[in-house]
């Protein structure tokens, strides 16, 4: 296991490396606005816009900008922006801050975002799944299904929109949650927790729905294996027959899909449920950074974001291997 | 244009238009304002924008400030953007500074009176007061060194002043202090030999051309705002500077800060919040602003504008920032808000397509008249939401300037493809059949290349010139591309310039119809990058009159030449101009804003909360 780990670790390293220089390339390559010319405002000259380009270090090659930021992040060698480690450069138009800084002041809350929705979304898609698979074809499974599907259906940002014109206290018909912008004026945890419910119920909403019915087909396979036929047949109760034998055994897959799911939203995949709630997240961010063609900005949000999919994905795969001893490592 | 686009924008526009005025209950066009003024943008007088504070104005509250992005930069040498400048007029004392009903000529501020100018128009000499004092930690009194080097500073790179350039270019020594900045970018600010703080309350501006008229009117802007150089000049040593962190405010108001000036009150992209500034004494030193809240919160982040606007509208103590309310909420607004909610003001502003003159087929000026002819200026209009967002445009000045009525007015001049605001098929084939096509539509190489913002509405208007192009024979290929892409890749860039620029248009600096005009159609100002002068329009004698006309000093004189200029280019059809922007801007119940004019936005100063 050990070696696993560690092979894994050398990999995502490796892979941070590559996700990097393909951002690098992307904004290069594609048409993007010209990060000096935004900067030097609407009535500079080419020669004030190629100072700003210089003191930005956007005239170097794109391959020596390129080592540049590596170096700054990964040692403690001076920088065009900086000095390293992990100097992520300064955002061009966030008056200079530190990449850095800017990213680890949103983190909090899309981790209290994404937190709250998984709790949710685990918390109602497991027994719906349970549920509608040991009474498949039943009324409720139907109606849980067919819930499941609108849900799925509905884009995240529509549904935030619903949301927050029938509960949100200062635009809603039925004023009963916190309303836009809240999170920004909460200043203690609880406050904080209080402003996200609609949104963490938005989030979950879809993704629990995809989870109830990958539960139940998970459910639906395993309750027609053999062991499940010998565990009744030992006279052990239907409840745990289907949790500790059938569930234990569905489960797993899901882990995967949960390491995944929150990786890419912690990573900024919340994007739109920030944006409609304003909450002041890693997605938002990343959005405004984009509108503005802030390289520093936009390059340290996805590594920020690729590093926690690759450790959320090494977690569940460490995970696997204990809930199911069938799997080992070499 | 194709018969379904007109109808889907008509239809769009309609229903606007229709709740609007309904609601409203009026056709009056005289569209001024509550200040008094005789705009003729057909403002109905329930959306007039107030210009003066209530009787009776309550002390103190905390007013809410909504908004989508975040301002440009909290350093007052480097704000240039309307949004921003709802902070600088509230924080900051410039040399002079707008009253919220005046757009003709500012009111001294940090001076005493208006400058004394030579009667060679070539020296400006301001008297500053006495007694105003920086915010804390500088706390000491203003002097006239302050102001010389918050001019300077703007030259520094990591500044980058957006129009000292522009509007201070016949100062006398610019370009070599300019120089001097460029190859030194973090040894100090340079010295600009035509600024001198004569004493402490002194301060001379010497030109090399008789354009002091410009010289006041671009003083009113932050970049006058005093700035004291022992404080920023650590800050200005680094490029960009990161006085922005830790700004120091001579207004009623500044945004909160710790004890070594380092601004606490400023998260970018999140908040700002903004707090009386105890060394302010309005009455003591002349200032004309009441100043009546407390406290001001700026949010940041509510990009979806149409919950925001609601939120605002429903809510209490709010006003929006940069957030323009969408058509739906103007409609609604219309029909269920309080008198007084929404209020409409003239930006200062146009919007056109631009069409590049520099290469076929626009090159050809029966061609463009031809182009113009065809539009559809009020679809083009209606695309952005209907008639209370504007006049359709007959000429490139817009309301409330000087110059605007001697260019034609509303109605515009005797300019025959320009007067008809539907659209002329008959005459624009005529225009064709002059440029040599005999059919009167576009024979053989007939590809237009265009390049447009991909958000609504701007999507929505390069669709309905899509379709006028079409009706004329041309086969145009639209390019959506982000707006900041738009401009820094291709329209802003003659040697990559489309044919057309359907997403352009122009936002005041001052109300003067230089600032309009001269940047953006002077042959003398198209650069290699970021170029304005998106037509590429290059026609000597428009380019001399403009010449000429910058050294008018007499406003009269001034106001007329500048119409006959504009009238000039409109003569050209460099462009189709459809609309003369107004400015929505909502509030909640309970606040009684006060708009300013020169901003078209809520004056930060003169607002309060109504009682109770």
């Amino acid at each position: 296991m050990a070696r696993y780990i560690t092979r894994r670790v050398l990999w995502s390293i490796a892979m941070l490396g590559i996700v990097s220089a393909v951002v690098f390339a992307i904004f290069y390559v594609l048409p993007s606005a010209d990060p000096a010319t935004l900067r030097a405002g609407r009535s500079a000259t080419p020669a004030q816009i190629e100072i700003i380009r210089e003191s930005l270090c956007l005239d170097d090659p794109m391959p020596v900008q390129f080592v540049d930021y590596m170096k700054g992040i990964f040692t403690p060698l001076e920088t065009c922006s900086g000095k390293g480690p992990l100097d992520f450069g300064n955002s061009i138009f966030q008056n200079n801050e530190p990449v850095l800084d800017i990213i680890l002041d949103r983190l909090p809350a899309t981790f209290l975002l994404v937190t709250g929705a998984v709790i949710l979304w685990i918390a109602i898609a497991i027994p719906v799944g349970i549920i509608s698979a040991v009474r498949q074809r039943s009324l409720l499974d139907r109606t849980t299904m067919i819930t499941s599907l609108v849900f799925i259906s509905a884009p995240v940002f529509w549904l935030g929109l619903v949301a927050l014109y029938l509960f949100a206290q200062d635009v809603g018909l039925i004023p009963i949650f916190p309303g836009i912008g809240s999170y920004n004026t909460s200043d203690n945890l609880l406050a904080r927790a209080g402003s996200l419910l609609l949104p963490w119920f938005v989030l979950a909403a879809a993704t629990a729905a995809i989870y109830a019915r990958y539960i139940r087909s998970q459910m639906l396979d395993v309750m027609t294996e053999d062991y499940i036929r010998t565990a009744r047949a030992k006279g052990l109760s239907e409840r745990t027959v289907v949790l500790r034998h059938g569930f234990r055994s569905a489960v797993t897959p899901v882990i995967t899909l949960l390491g995944l799911d929150v990786g890419t939203l912690l990573a900024g995949n919340a994007i739109l449920t920030e944006t409609v709630f304003n909450i002041p997240g890693v997605g938002s961010e990343v959005a405004g950074a984009i509108g503005s063609s802030d390289l520093p900005l936009i390059q340290g949000i996805v590594l920020f974001g690729a590093f926690f999919i690759v450790i959320f994905n090494l977690i569940v795969d460490v995970l696997y291997a204990y809930l199911d001893p069938r799997v080992r490592y070499e | 244009m194709s018969s379904k686009l007109r109808a889907i924008a008509t239809l769009a526009a309609a229903m606007v238009l229709a709740a609007a005025i309904g609601a409203c209950g009026s056709d009056d066009d005289n569209g001024g304002d509550s200040g008094g003024g005789t705009s003729s943008t057909g403002i109905p007088e329930e959306f007039a924008a107030p210009t003066e504070a209530p009787d009776g104005a309550v002390e103190g509250g905390n007013l809410t400030v909504i908004a989508a992005d975040d301002i440009d930069y909290m350093d007052p040498g480097a704000a240039y953007y309307q949004f921003t400048y709802m902070i600088t007029s509230a924080g900051h004392r410039a040399l002079l500074s707008w009253d919220p009903d005046d757009v003709e000529e500012p009111t001294p501020d940090l001076a005493e009176e208006q400058p004394e100018i030579s009667n060679d128009d070539q020296t400006v000499t301001f008297t500053l007061r006495e007694g105003v004092r920086f915010s804390p930690p500088v706390d000491r009194e203003v002097v006239a060194a302050d102001v010389e080097y918050a001019i300077e500073r703007g030259l520094l790179p990591g500044v980058a002043n957006g129009y000292i350039g522009a509007y201070l270019g016949d100062v006398v020594g610019l370009e070599d202090a300019q120089k001097e900045a460029e190859d030194n970018p973090t040894g100090g600010a340079p010295d600009i030999e035509g600024v001198t703080a004569v004493d402490d309350r002194t301060l001379e501006i010497q030109l090399e051309a008789p354009t002091a008229y410009t010289i006041t009117q671009a003083l009113s802007l932050p970049l006058s705002a005093p700035v004291p150089e022992e404080y920023a000049e650590e800050f200005d040593a680094e490029n960009p500077s990161t006085y922005g962190q830790h700004v120091v405010f001579t207004g009623p108001y500044m945004v909160e800060n710790d004890a070594e000036g380092e601004l606490t009150g400023y998260t970018p992209g999140r908040e700002i919040n903004m707090i009386r500034n105890p060394n302010w004494d309005g009455e003591a030193t002349g200032d004309f602003r009441p100043a009546y809240l407390d406290t001001i919160q700026f949010q940041e982040g509510f990009q979806d504008t149409g919950s925001a606007s609601r939120k605002i509208l429903s809510g209490s103590g709010q006003i929006n920032g940069d957030i323009t309310p969408p058509p739906g909420v103007i409609q609604e607004a219309a029909q269920t808000a309080e008198p007084g909610q929404m209020t409409a003001t003239p930006s200062g502003g146009n919007r056109y397509i631009a069409l590049n003159t520099s290469k076929p087929p626009f090159d050809d000026v029966n061609v463009r008249k031809a182009v113009v002819a065809i539009s559809d200026r009020t679809a083009l209009r209606n695309t952005r939401g209907g008639e209370l967002v504007g006049p359709v445009a007959t000429h490139f000045i817009p309301p409330d300037f000087p110059g605007f009525e001697e260019a034609g007015g509303v109605e515009g001049g005797d300019i025959d493809f320009l007067a008809t605001p539907e659209g002329d098929p008959e005459l624009a084939a005529s225009y064709m059949e002059e440029a040599g096509f005999e059919s009167g539509q576009c024979e053989g190489d007939c590809e237009v290349t265009i390049v447009g913002d991909g958000a609504s509405p701007d999507k929505e208007t390069s669709e309905v010139f899509v379709s006028a192009l079409e009706e004329l024979g041309f086969q145009p290929e639209l390019r959506n591309v982000a707006r900041d892409v738009m401009y820094t890749r291709f329209c802003g860039v003659p040697d990559t310039q489309p044919d057309a620029c359907p997403s352009v248009g122009w936002l005041k600096d001052f109300n003067d119809a230089q600032s309009m005009l001269d940047p953006t159609f002077n042959g003398d100002n198209i650069i290699d990058a970021n170029n304005v002068n998106w037509p590429l329009l290059d026609v000597p004698e428009i380019n001399e009159a403009m010449a000429d006309a910058a050294q008018t000093n007499d406003p009269d004189e001034r106001a007329q030449a500048w119409g006959e200029i504009d009238s000039m280019i409109s003569e050209q059809a460099p462009a189709v101009p459809y609309v003369w922007d107004n400015q929505l801007n909502i509030q909640s119940a309970d606040v009684a804003g006060v708009i300013n004019k020169f901003n078209a936005n809520w004056d930060l100063a003169y607002t309060s909360l109504k009682e109770g």
